[in-house]
Formats: structure tokens, sequence, C-alpha cells
């Protein structure tokens, strides 16, 4: 018996009876039960598996702590109103935003931050972890941690991007379909039935095997570009003019000018490779945002007020920008997260594959196959991406729970 | 009952027809490729008579109509044609690996299946206590990790660690059933963890909206034991939503399966999807992809149909 | 018949808390309630009063996020909120029992209706299965179901809404209890159905002698049932006292507002002698998409400045015929006329100034306002949207239109609609339709969802509008108090076809068609002995869907209307 394991059967049997004396039920309930686990988790694991215990205890009261100091910060700065609904937030969601908060810091300031560059080559292959760098070296020498700063960067702004085209056009979509009805709803409900009847990681590998030789190249991909965005206007153009000629012909050519602007813009951003990707992503995510966006506002259309709105004689887009909107927005912007936790994933899972984002750009999916051999000899260099992309999806997650909760108002 | 057999006929039918708009998807897509497949395979050095030759020989101077009904009439006794990278036949290579993968599946969707709905009936029944709570973060944290996350942290200490289970699942034939389920043990693990976490949310869900409806508040004041709320009460009206779950989640598995066998190198479909797509072999893509696609939309189907039949209203028509 | 007067049912300063916002808070402030053996005992009071809170109580029940504190609730000498849980359900279903407002939700989806039935006597080992059945069976006879011998063996879908209330009393007497409560048991439905349901509870409590607590909101319903009337407002007990002493004399100033019969009465109006109608409905037929015809060759007119009110139950077509006159719903067949000149069937083809004309107030201000927007631009929009009002000519038009509905523009201009009371919201739509200027508003139900006194400030508001801007009104409506005070001609409706037309004093004297006869007689009364007598006059096989049922065959009258 060593003194590790006295003192931790001590503190948490103790602190059991104290619960149990203060009359804190579920506090008392969950070291109690602690306590009979780590009975059977000593016998069975030994010192090792108590010390595991002991040090995940220790890192969830560092985190607590943690979000706890960060939600008062955020009450202290925000708004008076703001900082009325985050006195709300649980310490979980509270733990999210200061993970979103970092990770966003880490990839704006990215250059600033690491030490090295993204691509430079420091030391030799698998170097351990010294002074200079934190982390050690990847397999072809460069610093592991600049990388992973790097592809807070890329990743991030990657699935970001894809997760704004996948929502505008989803959204659009959804918002027009459940004001207007009848064939244009059924016509855009039974497209996303069957792009959703394929599981989305074989879609994305099914676009990505046609588009990701050599038709990732910049002419395919500002066609492709200015394709989608022509599509998502067509929507507002839609909505925007109705029946007026006039309206469509100087929204088609307004549209064709914006279009054009934003695929040129997204080609200075992303190279041809990425933005296939981003695309990939955009189609296979913008059906399931549709699907929930025709939910959220089909409850709204519903409404007496629209009714009301349309007997007046009112535009679409009037309807959807001034009585739909501001009754969906809670549960959109939850969706968003929602989303974003999805394409992050699946980004992160192609780029896994070799599939997603390239070399040498610093990708947090790639490092962990990159460096995947050093499992094999116990080193944990591999899951430190892994467990990037896994924290910021947890994060995003948390910060969604709470927003769920909150917008459904369910006491559940 | 006319009204139930035709409502599942109905749903049989949409089914199909998804099925077929999907195959058609996945034909045309290669399509688009600048040039066709004797281009790819071949590659930018090749003279004219080669490509005219090999163009002959693929039948692609066929219109591309005849081309996906040909496809089409072979996909349906399973016959996909050749590997354009290896030449061998495609379902020879796939066929194996496929029932390698629906193992792999089978043996997750054993352990996850009762267990998740065990677990989530459980923390629905003790919401808003502490264990509810605590399973909620670390359910959303295991939906929140990729698959690779959990199998490299299992493959680190049961396999580099502790020695327990093999990290690698290479597969034999002339291996016990034992040592296959000892083989698959991790990446089936990995499976499990991902879709139990998936599976407990939704159950709860589906329970907690149960246990809010007025009949089961009828029931308690009927005086009728908890016990006997859930069991006479609400599990007769839940299997659709339980059955719902399962299949949805099932369906899941077929995704994530693909970064698990990687991740394991395991010899199922999703590797061989996985090479074929960073080899350009278009014929075995879309063989994978059609398969997948079908057991996804097959999956889908039968927790609809599940639904159909479990819902009293429709069993029991007026 | 005497009743024991031993007490049953003793509650001392209940006080019921509920969770909401991360804080308790008291939903019942401390209501004391005694119950004698066989009483009947109605809670009354206006939605939130906590009656139905104080019904489960009653059980030692507290629902989901609510909680019971320092109270004392005594039954039959037994202590419930110190009882464990095994101790308080072993009364529930034997000696309490509870009837609830849907009984459609409340059965169970998955069993026959008499397995639910026979749950609690053979919980409670009272009886067999097949004496549960067959006692089961007796009381669905008592309860005048019909087919007593096999309904019950059907499941809740395949059974209509008031042979399923009627059913649930009877699972409630399945073990005989002391006590039944029950939770607003006809508010969900048609008034000729209702009158069923009641005669049923009021025999069925009176041959067990079985005390009960009636829970409604409807004054004249309970003032049938009830020996006693308990009245609440806010959680808080206002006044009890006997029917008759509570009906006659009440005390306290709110009850006596409740009471206070609906004295508002327009006068009548005539139709000009050759005027051309306003609205000029033709023989419509209409049907939603894929259904079977809702409308069936509906014809009636509307002249300008009058108020026509459309009367009938749910489901005979006075909400779609609405539809058709607004435009949302084109007929199938026939026309709408507008000042004699054909009006486009679809509200998407008509002209500004024809959506301008006609305005909708809706029957729940909840959903007819959106939360989101500010009531300055909710009233301002159409003003602004019709007549092309900017800045302060647009503030001026609706500084006027908040002091026409009688709120106080400055109080009012920058609030959203979740601030304001049901009767303010009521008003904030009337200012809406009033905007665009109109000469016809539909008026959909637009009184039922409202408390009795606010209702009667709205028909008020409503009459004197009428008047300064000569407006034509549709009221749709069930409520036949609506009818006599505001209507000047009045159209019934059933099943998708009108039924009687004609002005509103001819309307209200005999002779009647069956089916107008038989609504009239269908609403209850504020005296306690209107059910009695009914039943007398009528016999009991004369009231509800026996009688509707029997009407639209025989009757030469049914064809002979319409035109």
């Amino acid at each position: 018996m060593s003194v590790f394991v006295i003192l931790y059967y001590t503190l948490l049997l103790g602190a059991s009876c104290l619960a149990a004396y203060y009359k804190k039920r579920s506090a008392f309930l969950l070291l109690f039960s602690l306590t009979l686990v780590s009975f059977i988790l000593g016998i069975i694991g030994g010192v090792a598996a108590l010390r595991i215990v002991a040090i995940s205890a220790g890192l969830l009261g560092l985190s607590a702590m943690v979000s706890y100091a960060f939600r008062e910060f955020l009450i202290m700065i925000a708004p008076r109103n703001m900082a009325k609904e985050l006195r709300t937030a649980p310490l979980t969601a509270a733990f999210g935003m200061f993970v979103i908060f970092t990770v966003a810091i880490a990839g704006i300031f990215a250059p600033f931050i690491a030490p090295f560059g993204e691509a430079e080559v420091i030391s030799s292959a698998f170097a351990p972890a010294d002074e200079n760098m934190l982390l050690g070296a990847d397999q072809l020498g460069r610093d592991m941690f600049s990388r992973l700063v790097f592809g807070a960067r890329n990743t991030v702004a990657l699935a970001l991007a894809g997760t704004v085209l996948a929502f505008t056009l989803g959204a659009l979509a959804g918002l027009l379909a459940a004001t207007s009805g009848g064939w244009f709803d059924q016509v855009i409900a039974r497209t996303s039935d069957v792009i959703m009847s394929i599981p989305s990681l074989i879609f994305a590998l099914l676009m990505l095997s046609i588009f990701g030789g050599e038709l990732a190249n910049d002419t395919t991909s500002f066609w492709l570009l200015t394709g989608f965005a022509m599509v998502t206007g067509l929507l507002v153009v839609s909505a925007v003019s109705e029946r007026s000629v006039m309206g469509w012909v100087i929204g088609l050519a307004v549209l064709a000018g914006v279009s054009a602007v934003f695929a040129g813009a997204m080609l200075i951003l992303f190279n041809p490779s990425e933005i296939i990707l981003i695309l990939v992503v955009a189609v296979i995510y913008s059906p399931r945002v549709f699907r929930l966006t025709r939910a959220v506002a089909g409850n709204v259309v519903v409404m007496d007020y629209i009714e009301a709105a349309k007997l007046r004689g009112e535009r679409t887009w009037y309807l959807i920008r001034r009585e739909i909107l501001p009754n969906s927005t809670a549960p959109l912007v939850a969706e968003f997260g929602l989303e974003f936790c999805f394409v992050f994933l699946l980004i992160a899972g192609l780029s896994f594959l070799g599939l997603g984002i390239q070399p040498p750009t610093a990708d947090w999916g790639s490092m962990v196959r990159e460096n995947a051999t050093l499992i094999s000899f116990g080193d944990i260099t591999p899951l430190i991406p892994a467990a990037a992309i896994a924290l910021l999806t947890v994060a995003v997650n948390f910060v969604v729970d709470w927003m769920l909760y909150r917008s459904s108002g369910l006491k559940v | 009952m006319g009204d139930i057999l035709g409502l599942v006929a109905k749903r049989l039918g949409l089914g199909l027809i998804i099925l077929l708009v999907i195959s058609v998807i996945i034909f045309f897509m290669v399509e688009l490729l600048p040039g066709d497949i004797a281009q790819a395979v071949l590659g930018q050095g090749a003279t004219p008579e080669n490509l005219a030759a090999l163009r002959k020989e693929m039948g692609l101077d066929q219109p591309a109509i005849i081309r996906y009904l040909n496809w089409l009439r072979g996909a349906v006794v399973f016959d996909f044609g050749n590997s354009i990278v290896t030449g061998a036949s495609v379902a020879d290579t796939i066929s194996e690996r496929f029932a390698n993968t629906l193992f792999l599946a089978a043996y997750a969707a054993v352990i996850a299946v009762p267990v998740s709905i065990v677990l989530g009936v459980l923390v629905a029944l003790a919401r808003n206590s502490i264990f509810d709570r605590v399973a909620n973060v670390a359910t959303l944290t295991s939906i929140s990790s990729p698959e690779f996350f959990l199998g490299y942290i299992l493959i680190l200490y049961f396999s580099v660690k502790w020695g327990m289970f093999p990290a690698i699942a290479s597969l034999s034939s002339d291996m016990s059933f034992g040592e296959l389920l000892n083989r698959t043990f991790l990446p089936a693990l990995t499976l499990v963890l991902v879709v139990t976490a998936h599976m407990m949310r939704m159950t709860r869900a589906a329970i907690i909206n149960l246990l809010a409806s007025p009949y089961i508040e009828m029931a308690r004041l009927k005086g009728t034991p908890p016990w006997k709320v859930i069991v006479k009460h609400a599990l007769p009206n839940a299997w659709a939503p339980i059955i719902n779950v399962v299949a949805l989640n099932l369906a899941y598995l077929i995704t994530g399966v693909v970064l698990v066998e990687v991740v394991f190198v395991y010899p199922g479909i999703g590797q061989a999807l996985v090479d074929a797509v960073s080899k350009r072999d278009f014929p075995v893509v879309q063989a994978c992809c059609l398969i997948f696609a079908a057991t996804f939309i097959l999956l889908n189907l039968a927790a609809d149909v599940g639904s159909i039949l479990t819902n009293p209203r429709l069993r029991h028509p007026k | 018949m005497t009743k024991k007067k031993d007490v049953l049912l003793k509650i001392r300063n209940l006080k019921i808390q509920g969770y909401s916002n991360e804080s308790w808070i008291d939903i019942i402030k401390g209501v004391d309630l005694t119950l004698h053996r066989g009483e009947v005992m109605g809670l009354i009071g206006e939605s939130g009063a906590g009656k139905s809170t104080i019904g489960a109580a009653c059980m030692g029940y507290a629902r989901d996020g609510t909680r019971i504190v320092d109270s004392v609730i005594e039954f039959d000498g037994m202590e419930l909120t110190t009882a464990t849980e095994a101790e308080r359900r072993a009364l529930r279903g034997s000696r309490i029992a509870y009837v609830a407002q849907s009984a459609a939700a409340s059965f169970n989806p998955a069993h026959k209706i008499i397995d639910q039935h026979t749950e609690a006597p053979l919980q409670y080992r009272l009886k067999k299965r097949l004496e549960a059945q067959e006692d089961a069976m007796m009381l669905y006879e008592r309860l005048r179901l019909p087919n007593p011998k096999e309904i019950g063996f059907r499941y809740p879908h395949q059974v209509s809404g008031g042979q399923l209330q009627r059913a649930m009393t009877a699972m409630a007497m399945s073990c005989r209890p002391d006590l039944i409560i029950f939770d607003e048991p006809t508010t969900a439905l048609d008034v000729t159905t209702q009158i069923e349901v009641l005669a049923a509870i009021r025999d069925i409590v009176d041959q067990f002698n079985t005390a009960a607590i009636y829970i409604t909101h409807d004054l004249a319903v309970v003032a049938q049932m009830a020996d006693t009337i308990k009245v609440l407002l806010k959680g808080e007990e206002v006044e009890e006292a006997t029917t008759r002493e509570m009906l006659e004399h009440p005390k306290e100033d709110y009850t006596k507002s409740l009471w206070a019969v609906r004295s508002f009465e327009s006068p009548q109006r005539h139709r000009p002698k050759d005027g051309v109608p306003l609205i000029s409905v033709r023989n419509v037929d209409a049907a939603y998409t894929g259904g079977a015809k809702v409308l069936d060759d509906v014809s009636f007119d509307i002249y300008e400045g009058m108020t026509v009110a459309v009367v009938g139950e749910s489901g005979s077509g006075k909400s779609t015929t609405a539809r058709v006159i607004t435009g949302l719903l084109p007929p199938s067949k026939g026309e709408v006329l507008f000042k004699g000149k054909p009006f486009p069937a679809d509200y998407r083809d008509r002209t500004k100034d024809q959506l301008r004309q006609c305005q909708m107030i809706y029957q729940m201000a909840d959903t007819a306002l959106n939360p989101k927007v500010r009531i300055s631009e909710i009233i301002g929009r159409p003003a602004a949207f019709y007549s092309g009002l900017k800045g302060v000519a647009l503030k001026n038009r609706v500084d006027e239109l908040l002091d026409l509905i009688e709120l106080e523009p400055a109080l009012y201009y920058n609030r959203y609609p979740p601030e304001l009371s049901g009767g303010q919201k009521q008003r904030i739509g009337i200012a809406r339709a009033l905007a665009a200027n109109p000469t016809f508003i539909v008026c959909d139900e637009v009184t039922s969802a409202l408390d009795q006194l606010v209702a009667e400030g709205i028909l008020r508001l409503l009459d004197r509008l009428q008047n300064e801007m000569n407006l034509a009104y549709m009221f749709i409506t069930h409520d036949l108090a609506t009818v006599r005070s505001i209507a000047d001609e009045v159209v019934v409706m059933q099943h998708g076809k009108v039924i009687e037309q004609g002005p509103k004093d001819e309307m209200f004297q005999p002779p009647h068609h069956p089916y107008t006869d038989l609504l009239l007689s269908s609403v209850p009364e504020m005296d306690p002995d209107w059910l009695t007598t009914l039943l007398e006059e009528r016999g009991i096989d004369n009231v509800g869907d026996a009688a509707s049922a029997r009407i639209a065959t025989d009757d030469p009258r049914v064809s002979g209307t319409g035109a």
C-alpha cells in the first residue's frame, strides 16, 4: 500500500462522509459510487488505475475552475442583458466557450503564437520534446506545437467556410419552402431526401474521387463556386422579385456579379483542392440544414400572424425577413453549432484518410495520420491533434446543448 | 389491415425509387470526369490507338444511358465489372470484405444495442439527477470524439500498454471464432463507444417524451406502481421510437466503420473504398458506394416500417 | 337523497410551488378546502387560477416541476403529505379517482379501453378479471354508451371524444372510489355532446353517492353539477358558498363580475331595402386538397355596416367559409362577390385595394401577433403598406389607432406582444385590422379565448367601432350569448351546410329548424335546475349526439333552407 493509495481512499471516503453529513444528496451519491468503483478498479488495475482516476479528477477540477472563472469574466465584461443570459450557463457551457475562445485566438494569431512556420523542418524526424519544441517533432522534423496552432487556423477555417455555405443554402431553401409550400417545397424535400440517404462520409468519398484529381484546378473551382452561389442567389432573387419581370432581370444581373466576386474572393482565401472540399461538405450538409429549417419555419408559418401578413399582400421576402426569421433565430443558431460539429468531424475524418486537406498544410486530421505509427511505441503524439479535434467538438456541443435547452424551454 | 399493408408497400416503393435515383447519381457522377475512365487508366501519355482499343473493350463507345443500364443489370446480380487498377473482378474483391464489415458491425451492434437501450431507459428514469448530468457530459464527449481518437486511445492502452488485445485486426480463414472475437475486439469496442452514446441519448429523449404523455400521468393517478407504468404503459408505445433509434444507429455504424477499419487496418469494405478513392479505381468506388447506400436505405426503411407496424393506431384501424 | 355529513377531505393552507427560471415560485398560496362524503364541490376560476393543480394535490400528487410545501391534506383521516409514496399510491384509483380533460390523450393508445378500465380493480385485487369486465359493461350501460357490451373491446382511437370521456368516467368508477376529481371533463367537447356527458356524470355520481371535485371555468356547467362552489383567483380563494347562494348572492366583487350575465346587447340593425350586399357568398363548395367536401352549397349575404354571426359546432365549416371569403381557400364551385362584383378566388390574385377591404381578427391573440415585433410596427405596417404613410404621419396614425382601441399610445407604442394581457393583445389585433381602413372584418371566435368580462369589453369596442366606421362584421362563434349581444343576422351551419339563416330576432323565436333548436337548448344556463328541467322536457334520449344524428334525414326543412 503506497501513501498515494491511502491518501486516495482517505480523501474520497472523507468527502463522501462530509457530503452525507451535510445532506448533499447528489454529491454524496457521486462520491460514494466513485469510491465503490475505485475499490474494483484498484483491485483490477492496481495503483496505476487509481492514479489515472486521480489525475482525471484533478483535470476535471481544474477545468471546472477555469470554466467558472471564465464565466464570471464574461459576465463582467458583457453588456447587462447578455450577462443575465450568461449567468444561466452551466459550467460545461462555460468550458465550451473557453475552449472556443482559445482556439479562435490560436487560429487568428497563429503566425505570432507559433514559434516556427507550419512547413518549416527544424530537427530530425520524431525528435522528442525539448526546450525548443514543446511537443516534439513530427515525421518530417517539423515542430508539432507550431503545426497544432496553424492547424487550428486551417482546419477550423475550412470547416467554418463549409458550414456557412451549407447553412446559407439549406436555411434559405428551408425558409422559402416553408413560406411558399406547394411543388417547390415538394421538389426540394424529395431532393434532400435522396442526398440524405447516402451516408455523408461515403458521399464525400465519392465526390472527392471525382473532383479530387486534376479537376481540382482554379477554373473548375471558380465555376463550381459561381454555380453554387448562383443557386443560392436564385432562391433570394425568387423570394424578392416574385412575379415582377423587372425584379428578375435586375436580380439576376446583380446575382451574376455577386457570384463572380464571391468565387474570386474564395479563390484568394483557399486553394482549389480546399474549395472542392468546402463545396463537397456544403452539398452534403445543406439538406440536413434544410430539413431542420423547414421544420422550425414550418412551426412559425402556421401562426395566424403569418396568415395576416400574407392576406395583407406582403412579399415572401418580407415574410421571411421580418416575420419568420426573428422567431426562429434561437434554434437556427444552435443548429449552426451542431452542423459545424458534423462538418468539422467529417473534414477531420477525410483528412485522416488522406483525402481532405493536402500536405504540407498543417491540419489536425492529417497530423493524426502522419504520426499514427508512433502509437505502437506507446507515444501519445498522434493523440494530441486527435484530442484537439475532440476538444473543440465537445466545446461546441456543450454550448449548443445549453442553447437548445434554453430555446426549447423544456424542463427535462 | 389493408391500410397498414398499403403504407408499408408505399414506403418500400419509395425506398426503391430513392435507391434507383442514387444509382443514377453514383453512375453519372463519374461521367463528369474530363475525358473518360480509359483516359484515367492509361494516363496522359496514352496513344489514341490504345485509348480507342481500351474504350471498345470497356464498352465506352456506347452511349452513357446504355452503359448505365448494363451496369445496373450487373449490380442487381452483384456484378460490378473489373477493377481498372488490378483488372480483377470487383465483386470478388469486395464480397469477402463486405462480409467482414458486416461481421464487425454486427459484433458492435450486439454489444451496443442492449447496453445503450438499458442505459438510456435508466438515465431517462433518473432524469435531472447527478447521474443523468454525468451521462449527458460523457455521451456528448463520446459523440464529439472522432472515431480515430477513440480507436488510438484504445490501442494505446489495451494493446500497447496493457497488451490485452491485438492492435491490428488481421484476419485469416482458419481462425477459431473466439480468436476472431479477440482479434476484432478493439475495432468493435470503438464502434460500440460511439454508437452507444448516440443511442443512449436518443433512447433517453424518446422515453422522456413518452413519460410526459397524459396517459402516463393517468396511469400514475390510477395508482399503478412505477415498474408497471413503465412495462405496461410506456413500453408498448416505446417500440416505435426504440426501433427507430436502433435502425438509425445501425445506419450510423456503417459510416463509422470506414474510419475504424482504417485505424485498425481491418480488411473490410470501408478500407477498400478508401484505397479505391485514392487510386481512383472508379468501378470499385461505384460498387462500394452503391453497397453502402443500399444498406443505409434498407436500415432507414426498416426503421420506418417498424414504426408503422408497431403503431397501435395503425394496427387497429377504425 | 340523504348525504352523510362526515368530512372526507380536509385541506389546510395548501401551498404549491412551481419551478421556473431557476427558482421556486408560489402557484397556490394557501387554500383551504373541506369536502364531505357525497358532496360535489365545484372549483371555478379563470385560466391560471391553479384549479388543476389543486385537483392533483387532492390526491397527494404534485406534477413534474411542482412541489407541495407545508400543507395539510387529510383524506379520510389520513395525512397525505407525510404518508409514504406507497401509501399514497394505494389510495389512487381505489379511493380517489381522476378524470382528465382530454380523454383522447389520457387513454393509452396501446391497450383496449376495458383493459385500462379493469387495471385498477385487478391491481387492488378487488375483483377477478371477468367480474371486473362485467362491472365495466354495467357502468358503460349506466353511462348510456352505445353497445355497452362491446365498446370496451375497442381501442381508444376507435371511439368518439364524448364517448371516450364517459368511458373515462366509468373507469374512475371502477373501484367505487369515495372521491373523483373531474378536471374540466367537458371543455374539449361541443355543446351538444357536452350535455350527454354532464348528464351521465351527474347521474353516476348521484347513484353511488360519490364525492367529487368538479373543476371548470364554465359557470353554467358548474351550476348544474356542484353542491358548493369555490371561486379561485391566481392561486387564492375568493369565496365559497352553496351553489344556490353563490348564484343568488355572491359576496365578493370578483365573483359578482364573473356572475354578471352578459348585459351588453347591441340594437339590431336591418338590411337596407334596396342595397347591394357588401359580401355575397354564392353557392360555394370547398374542399381541402385531397379531402372530402367541407362546404356544400353555402350562400349568404353580408350588408354594409351589419354583423352576421355564423354559428355552428366544430367541423361545421364556419372557419372554412371565412377562408373562402378571404381567399385563402379558393372554392371548388361558386363565387364570392364584393359589392356585386366577383372577388378573385385566390388572395394572391387580389389587388392591394381588394386585400385592404377585407381584414381578419383571430381567436388566439397569442398566435395572431408576432411576439418579436413591436406594437408600433404591428399596427404601423398595414398603415404604411396600404396608404404609404411615413415618419410623423405614420406615428400619428398609430397613435390615433391606439386611441381608438382605448390603449394609451405612449405606454404601448414600444412594447412587445408577450408583455400584454390577453384582452390588450386582442385589442392590438383589432387595431391592426383597422389600420387598413377596411369595410369588412372577419372575426373568428374573437372572444372565446378570453375571460367573460374582458370578452364583453371587446364586444362593446367592436360595436362602437362598427357604428363609427360603418364596418361590416362576419362573426364566427359557437357561443350563443355572443350572438345575442352583437349579431344583426344569424347563419346556422352544420356539416358544411347552411341550415337556417335570418335576422336575429326571428332566429331566437321558435319555431326553429330542429338543429338550431338542439343547439339553442344545449347551451348551459346559469340556473342550477336547467339540466334537470331540460332532461325532463326532452327526455334523455333526445339530447346530444343521439338527437343530432336523428335530425339530418327526416326533416323537410333541411333541404328547404340553404338558398
